[in-house]
């Protein structure tokens, strides 16, 4: 009966694929491997989904900031993503290098509407095949994990 | 598939049935909701919310069953009394002590009669109570996450039925015996029931603010059978009123040997006075065996504690608060009305509905003119004590619930009707027949100062021909009528789960905004999580293997474990790090004679497992949590000897 279930499940995924649109995603999500594919440098001028429509990154990072969102990447993110190899989710080690700043929390605090919505987020999902979970962060939680991900693209940390 | 034939068929049906329509009456008398618009009236369409909650009591199930009114569709069964394969209940290592008792693990019980906490006189959507029967019992379920916290035995009592109604503000809920039994138990004969027996009337104090119960003081009363309660309101706050049976003292074929008296009783305690004697230290300290058991929503773990010792208040120790009133005839309910002045019997034996006077009840008292004393409790004179009387309302009155627009509902067991009678006059007004024998029935907030009167719920006890026939046992079943206007209407009939005694119920906006999501990972103190996966381990003392596992939309970490040897005991301690509401996940493993584990979202849950056979054993997730929900699995290793150092794959 399951494995029923899961085929019918499956079928139903590549016909929505199939069907809305997914011809866009001419290669994978780009994060098998820590390099940026190329379509993604259109980031910048892609329409922003999601709540946070503008985030002011500093030009350095911030040091507590960055601590405190450690504490909450490990605790929330790190069942699925490592930094610098594909796990269930892609690697985030240079996350900050390829996504904006309100992507990366849009995705983290608004999942339900970057998935429905952002033309990556629909195509990392069809290589993926795991709908990523809200992991209930708050505002200020999620702009920590965005300092520790632009320090840890920086420095390694 | 609905094809052509079947549908034209489903056509003639449907004609037939509306020709049916016009000429039935409109009294329900039909047997079915066909009249008007009662379709329309439970239909709560795709996607739209019920207008109430009603927690109904599962009866012989010991569960609580939660369900939306008016469409009476089943949400929830809250484990309570008894085990929960399920849902782990009573099998993890977290609930196994909310089950423990003075006579140890008890996995069953019966429970009969839910009701909510109230502010004021009106139920505020915190906390429900309800009473295990048979090992006396009384349980508080939270209803932000709708779970039971606590559990709190009752000794002395034999059979907790008259339990758990609760005090205007909640101060008591009250625990009263069904069955006297010696107090202290001893070995005695059985026909020493009069000289021996006692009934103890025991009352919790509920904690305002976090809940948590404790017994503050039992009354030892006559060995008389104690049945149902309520408390005052208003100008009768101070008070509580049981009804009694049995005052034959019967203790042999009771259905004939305590139907005898003419009159039994309703007994008035004026709570209030016995919890000052209580605090003034009257009465003695009895040392005696009871559980108290409390869930922890930081450690998500429950503890047992085996207390010792009650205050007990004799008669003696309290002259002046309590009264009997005498009520024909074996009584059962016995309810306030929403004013607090009315104090409604029903006497399953009796020809009329007594309802008594609380401020007559008051002036009699202070005539001193008392019929007789029995163990000190002055017996009151009915007449002087009688508000009136509602005369032929039916057959076998049992159960009182009020509209707050000046009129009571009473359910007629024997002749299988609710009747709507004027607080007045004591004038029936109406009647209506349900289907069949009711027992208990509910208007929400039908037992509090502000009812909202616009539906009674009847539950019965016999369903014959109303269902589809599963064989020798029928579905136990509810109905809903409409009591909005002059005449009540059947709306519809619904199943319910174990067999329904009492039910309470309260607008949904009530609960629904205060309802949890999740677990807070940030806020759990369990003292086996493992709140990252990077945290997941494996541990071994003696022959105890310890796996701090993780669970993630969709894989388990570690999901490759060995090392395990036959004979070790296994704890299987696993963490939900999901974050987002509605995202369970399960855990089973092959062969445990044990549940699965249903852990809630940042929950910590502990399965315990003791394989028996050496061999590579799966787990998988239990509950469907995404596409690769199938691919949530893992497996343990079992060697017969070996090292017994375990290993798992780290990630």
């Amino acid at each position: 009966m399951k494995a029923t279930i899961y085929s019918r499940l499956l079928g139903l995924a590549m016909l929505l694929f199939t069907t809305a649109g997914f011809g866009a995603c001419t290669q994978d999500g780009g994060d098998k491997k820590e390099e940026a594919p190329s379509f993604m440098e259109t980031q910048q001028e892609k329409k922003t989904y999601g709540k946070i429509k503008k985030v002011d990154v500093g030009s350095t990072i911030d040091a507590t900031m960055a601590k405190s969102g450690k504490e909450v990447f490990e605790m929330k993110c790190t069942a699925c993503h490592k930094y610098d190899e594909r796990y269930v989710g892609p690697a985030l080690g240079k996350v900050t290098e390829r996504r904006t700043p309100e992507y990366i929390m849009n995705m983290i605090l608004d999942t339900e509407t970057m998935i429905e919505n952002d033309d990556t987020v629909k195509c990392l999902l069809q290589e993926f095949m795991m709908k990523m979970p809200n992991q209930s962060v708050d505002e200020k939680e999620a702009r920590g994990v965005l300092e520790h991900l632009r320090e840890h693209a920086a420095t390694g940390k | 598939m609905i094809t052509s034939r079947s549908f034209f068929r489903g056509c003639l049906t449907l004609i037939a049935a509306l020709s049916l329509v016009s000429c039935s009456k409109d009294d329900g008398s039909s047997g079915g909701a066909f009249s008007g618009d009662a379709a329309s009236r439970v239909y709560v369409a795709p996607g739209q919310k019920d207008e109430f909650y009603s927690f109904v009591s599962g009866g012989f199930s010991g569960q609580l069953a939660v369900y939306g009114i008016p469409s009476g569709r089943l949400f929830r069964v809250i484990p309570v009394f008894s085990v929960d394969p399920e849902k782990g209940w009573g099998f993890t290592e977290e609930t196994k002590p909310m089950l423990n008792t003075s006579h140890g693990f008890v996995p069953w019980d019966d429970s009969h009669h839910p009701d909510m906490s109230q502010t004021g006189g009106v139920a505020d959507g915190k906390w429900v109570f309800i009473n295990g029967n048979n090992t006396p019992r009384i349980a508080r379920i939270d209803l932000t996450d709708f779970r039971t916290k606590e559990i709190l035995e009752i000794p002395n009592s034999a059979g907790n039925h008259s339990s758990p109604f609760s005090t205007e503000n909640s101060e008591y809920v009250v625990s009263g015996t069904r069955f006297s039994v010696p107090i202290p138990q001893e070995d005695i004969s059985i026909t020493q029931y009069s000289e021996k027996f006692r009934g103890a009337l025991t009352f919790v104090k509920v904690d305002k603010t976090s809940g948590q119960m404790d017994i503050d003081f039992q009354l030892l009363v006559p060995g008389f059978d104690y049945d149902l309660a309520r408390a005052g309101k208003g100008p009768s706050h101070d008070w509580m009123f049981m009804s009694c049976y049995n005052t034959e003292q019967a203790n042999t074929m009771k259905e004939i040997n305590a139907s005898q008296n003419d009159k039994d009783f309703i007994i008035a305690i004026n709570w209030k006075k016995c919890a000052e004697l209580a605090a003034q230290g009257k009465g003695t300290i009895m040392n005696v065996d009871y559980a108290h058991n409390v869930y922890n929503d930081a450690t998500h773990s429950a503890t047992s504690t085996i207390k010792k010792q009650i205050r007990i208040l004799t008669t003696a120790d309290i002259k002046g608060a309590l009264y009997y009133m005498p009520t024909p005839k074996s009584p059962h309910g016995c309810d306030v009305d929403p004013s607090g002045e009315l104090i409604v019997g029903g006497g399953k034996l009796a020809t009329v509905i007594p309802v008594m006077s609380f401020s007559k009840m008051l002036k009699a008292i202070e005539s001193g003119k008392f019929d007789k004393e029995i163990d000190g409790i002055p017996v009151l004179n009915y007449k002087d004590c009688l508000a009136g009387e509602v005369v032929r309302p039916g057959l076998g009155p049992l159960h009182t619930e009020f509209d707050g627009k000046g009129y009571a509902y009473t359910s007629m067991f024997v002749s299988s009707e609710i009747v709507k009678w004027s607080l007045k006059d004591f004038k029936v007004v109406d009647r209506v027949p349900t289907y069949y024998s009711i027992g208990h029935l509910n208007i929400p907030g039908g037992n509090s100062t502000k009812p909202w009167g616009k539906y009674v719920i009847a539950y019965n006890k016999i369903t014959k021909d109303r269902y589809l026939p599963t064989g020798p046992e029928l579905t136990q079943s509810a109905q809903l009528y409409d009591i909005s206007g002059e005449k009540m209407k059947l709306l519809l009939d619904f199943p319910t789960i174990g067999e329904p005694h009492y039910a309470v119920a309260c607008p949904a906006d009530l609960i629904m905004k205060n309802s949890r999501k999740m677990y807070q990972l940030k806020e759990n103190k369990h003292p086996h999580a493992t709140l990252k996966e990077a945290d997941t381990k494996v541990t071994r003392s003696g022959n105890e293997v310890h796996v701090y596992m993780t669970s993630i939309r969709s894989h388990f970490s570690p999901d490759n474990i060995e090392g395990v040897k036959v004979g070790d005991k296994v704890y299987w301690h696993v963490t939900n790090l999901e974050q987002d509401w509605d995202v369970p996940h399960g855990f089973a493993v092959i062969g445990a004679n044990n549940s699965e584990l249903l852990i809630m979202p940042g929950e910590t849950c502990t399965l315990l497992w003791e394989p028996k056979r050496a061999g590579v054993f799966p787990f998988y997730c239990t509950d469907f949590c995404s596409a690769l929900h199938q691919e949530m699995q893992g497996y343990v290793r079992v060697s017969n000897g070996g090292s017994g150092q375990v290993t798992w794959n780290k990630k």
